[in-house]
């Protein structure tokens, strides 16, 4: 909605009708521009890569669906997006919980926020390479700084690494993720409490709601659309787990810890397999653009998220 | 006797004279033939040229970044050099080659790369400069650099690609203390039935493996020990170099390789499956979590104590046998990679040799070849050397330079040279990452335990049909 003050200094009011229906458009333009230029039009490409035949970077002729007909027949597309759905499925549901769970506690008031808040945020901010190198520093074989002290020196996990087994090395990527991003949850969970109207809570109190009634009934209702929109980001986010995976383990032991984005990566500038890697990106796209819809809708009618 | 002697006079004063004439010649002519060629005639129509050239930031690129304005100072050619990580350097270098767009003039290549960019057609050769006698000094002496490493990755059907740069190899390095400790010999020598000394065949490293794995308590040189103390370290993480390592100094070692003479997989042979298996027992006398140790870490491993020995590169041993650096700096032991003493074959190890070449899509090819050229140059690599006390030589001479054979780390460019003698560039496969990646997780699975030489050969074997069918090798 226009400030009418706003608009009037700006003169939108002597304006024709028609300039004015272009008003809004004209304000938005500058984003949707910048958008279409580095969001649409590398997509677009990408889908255009995705129906072409090339080698060595070189776009060769049409070739309809086959490189998504290679990319489907491939056992390790089928591996890579099975580690993306376990990882997701474990690292978002404990980080939103730890995530909302402390945003509940530093919503009623404990001491040293203003100082908790910026430094609950280090992991966060911190570079994802960063991040990679000190996990790999803590948990390094037998002699990081968590795996000897904790492992070996109580014999838990002794003689064995979490980034150099295969049967831990993802479960090691989704502890380093939940360390880095669930202060993000909570603090963006944080700044949603803070924003809830106090009114409905003054009415629980008046009649005698207890706490449980009032999280269930006034709190997460009201927080639900902020709630669905921070898991959609982080489910998308997480799906795309590249950096840590990168530094930590390359994708191995074996295929234990290969992403899609990994396999995508390694297929353009490993292997100079654009045209798959293409396909591969769209597919992705195609199973987050159906899956987010979705989500939207059961948000939009059983949440009433928006 | 008088006639003798007038006539040895008369033949003294002749060759007195041929000699006055030709040192004569010598002062007027001969000279300014010598010194005909120099850089900065050479480069004289291409003076004010700006080239791009990229290149793998190590401590041995960065000491020669700063020789770089000698050049530019001598030629006025401008010269960007722009140092990249190694994996920065293959993805943007080659994507700029292949893509044709021509912004850098030289990129340094690995020999893996080559089988990719060759069959890309994306390389100049530089044969025509290289007979060019404006442009190339006759002092370049090419005969003088390190074989077969130059020609296996710069030449490809009778055409020349790039000069070389670096000369990366792996060996064979050990705590020489451990090695020499007089409790530790006569332990080992009364298990084994020999004198405890760095390992010359890969059956003594195996041995020394096993004799100095100890657990935290035990006694390891008089001292007892605080933590677990592991035998070797080898480099195990997906990608880097663990495939390169395994198949170069153990595979071949063994007699086994990844293809026929005709460039077809042969991969599931006895020779691979013997020498697969042995790689992956050694992993029982390393430190958990070779599957994530890379290359940088292996070196890490000697330096702070944890391992007896390793296979590991050796620029890295060179940083990390200095004061500070290690608490057993000078007491590391070096040897080229062991041989298999089962086997009367020839001898292999794992290099990385590099050359810097020029893309077809560069606008300043000749200025940029006399960059190469100089790179390259005898006296460049002996400033080099003499910058860097030492480093990793791309020419034979430079061995002979007082930086090498003066050195603290003398026992260390023995080992290198030796080793030398048994590497060669990577066979011209253009999806060798691709068959790179795919088998360093094998050879994870078969160190990890979870699957058998027999099942990693098998499924490598169809791996490689897959990637590259019955023709892998150009």
């Amino acid at each position: 909605m226009i400030d009418t003050d706003t608009a009037s200094r700006a003169g939108v009011n002597r304006e024709s009708p028609e300039r004015r229906f272009w008003y809004p458009y004209l304000l938005i333009a500058p984003t949707m521009v910048t958008l279409v230029i580095i969001s649409l039009i590398p997509f677009l490409y990408t889908v255009y890569l995705s129906l072409h035949e090339s080698k060595y970077g070189q776009v060769g002729g049409f070739i309809g669906l086959e490189n998504f007909l290679v990319v489907l027949a491939d056992p390790r597309f089928w591996n890579a997006m099975g580690v993306a759905i376990v990882f997701v499925l474990i690292a978002v549901p404990i980080e939103f919980m730890l995530g909302l769970a402390g945003a509940l506690i530093l919503n009623a008031g404990v001491r040293y926020r203003g100082t908790l808040v910026p430094l609950m945020f280090i992991p966060t901010m911190m570079a994802p390479i960063v991040v990679g190198l000190l996990w790999k520093i803590m948990f390094a074989g037998s002699w990081g700084l968590v795996s000897y002290n904790l492992f070996e020196r109580f014999g838990i996990l002794s003689g064995t690494s979490i980034f150099g087994s295969r049967n831990l090395a993802l479960y090691g990527i989704i502890l380093v993720d939940i360390w880095q991003w669930t202060p993000f949850m909570m603090l963006a969970f944080f700044a949603g409490l803070q924003s809830l109207p106090v009114n409905p809570y003054r009415a629980a109190a008046i009649d005698g709601a207890n706490p449980v009634q009032v999280f269930f009934l006034i709190t997460l209702p009201m927080l639900s659309p902020l709630l669905v929109v921070i898991v959609i980001l982080r489910l998308i986010d997480a799906f795309k787990i590249f950096d840590s995976i990168f530094i930590l383990t390359g994708g191995g032991p074996g295929d234990a810890t290969e992403s899609p984005s990994i396999f995508a990566y390694k297929m353009v500038f490993e292997y100079w397999q654009i045209g798959e890697a293409s396909a591969l990106a769209v597919l992705v796209w195609l199973l987050f653009f159906g899956f987010c819809n979705l989500f939207y809708q059961v948000a939009k009618k059983r949440l009433n998220a928006f | 006797m008088r006639t003798n002697d007038k006539s040895r006079r008369a033949g003294w004063w002749r060759r007195a004279a041929i000699a006055a004439v030709t040192l004569s010649m010598a002062a007027a002519g001969l000279p300014s033939l010598a010194n005909a060629w120099t850089y900065k005639e050479a480069a004289a129509p291409y003076k004010g040229t700006k080239i791009v050239i990229l290149d793998e930031v190590t401590p041995l690129q960065q000491t020669f970044a700063k020789l770089v304005p000698e050049f530019v100072a001598e030629t006025g050619i401008e010269v960007d050099y722009q140092l990249l990580n190694h994996f920065e350097v293959i993805n943007k270098g080659q994507a700029d080659l292949l893509s044709g767009r021509g912004a850098y003039d030289g990129v340094m290549l690995h020999s893996a790369q080559m089988g990719l960019l060759l069959d890309a057609g994306a390389l100049r050769p530089i044969d025509d400069l290289l007979a060019d006698s404006k442009l190339t000094s006759p002092d370049i002496d090419v005969a003088d650099f390190i074989e077969p490493n130059w020609s296996t990755t710069a030449k490809f059907k009778g055409e020349t690609y790039g000069l070389p740069t670096w000369n990366y190899n792996v060996m064979y390095w050990a705590r020489g203390d451990l090695l020499s400790h007089p409790d530790e010999q006569a332990a080992f020598k009364a298990k084994y039935g020999y004198d405890l000394a760095p390992a010359e065949t890969m059956q003594q490293m195996r041995d020394i493996a096993e004799f100095f794995t100890r657990k935290a308590g035990a006694t390891l040189a008089g001292q007892t020990l605080a933590g677990d103390f592991y035998g070797i370290g080898l480099e195990g993480i997906k990608g880097g170099t663990t495939w390169g390592t395994v198949w170069n100094s153990f595979l071949k070692n063994w007699g086994g390789d990844l293809f026929d003479k005709n460039g077809k997989p042969n991969f599931d042979t006895p020779e691979n499956r013997a020498a697969i298996k042995f790689w992956g027992d050694l992993w029982a006398f390393g430190p958990p979590g070779l599957a994530e140790t890379s290359l940088l870490d292996v070196p890490t491993l000697v330096g702070t104590g944890v391992v007896a020995q390793s296979i590991a590169w050796s620029d890295f041993a060179l940083g990390v046998d200095r004061p500070g650096n290690s608490e057993f700096a000078g007491k590391f032991a070096y040897r080229p990679v062991p041989r298999n003493a089962d086997y009367n074959g020839p001898r292999s190890a794992e290099a990385a040799p590099s050359i810097i070449a020029i893309g077809k899509a560069s606008k300043n090819p000749q200025a940029a070849y006399l960059f190469l050229q100089w790179m390259s140059d005898k006296q460049t690599q002996a400033k080099l050397a003499d910058a860097l006390g030492g480093g990793v030589p791309i020419r034979n001479s430079t061995w002979d330079l007082p930086a090498f054979k003066d050195s603290d780390h003398a026992k260390l460019y023995e080992a290198m040279q030796e080793t030398m003698k048994y590497t060669s560039g990577k066979p011209r496969v253009p999806q060798i990452y691709q068959i790179f990646d795919v088998m360093s997780g094998l050879m994870q699975e078969v160190g990890l335990g979870k699957i058998t030489p027999e099942q990693a050969t098998k499924q490598g074997q169809e791996a490689l049909l897959k990637i590259c069918g019955d023709k892998c090798v150009l």
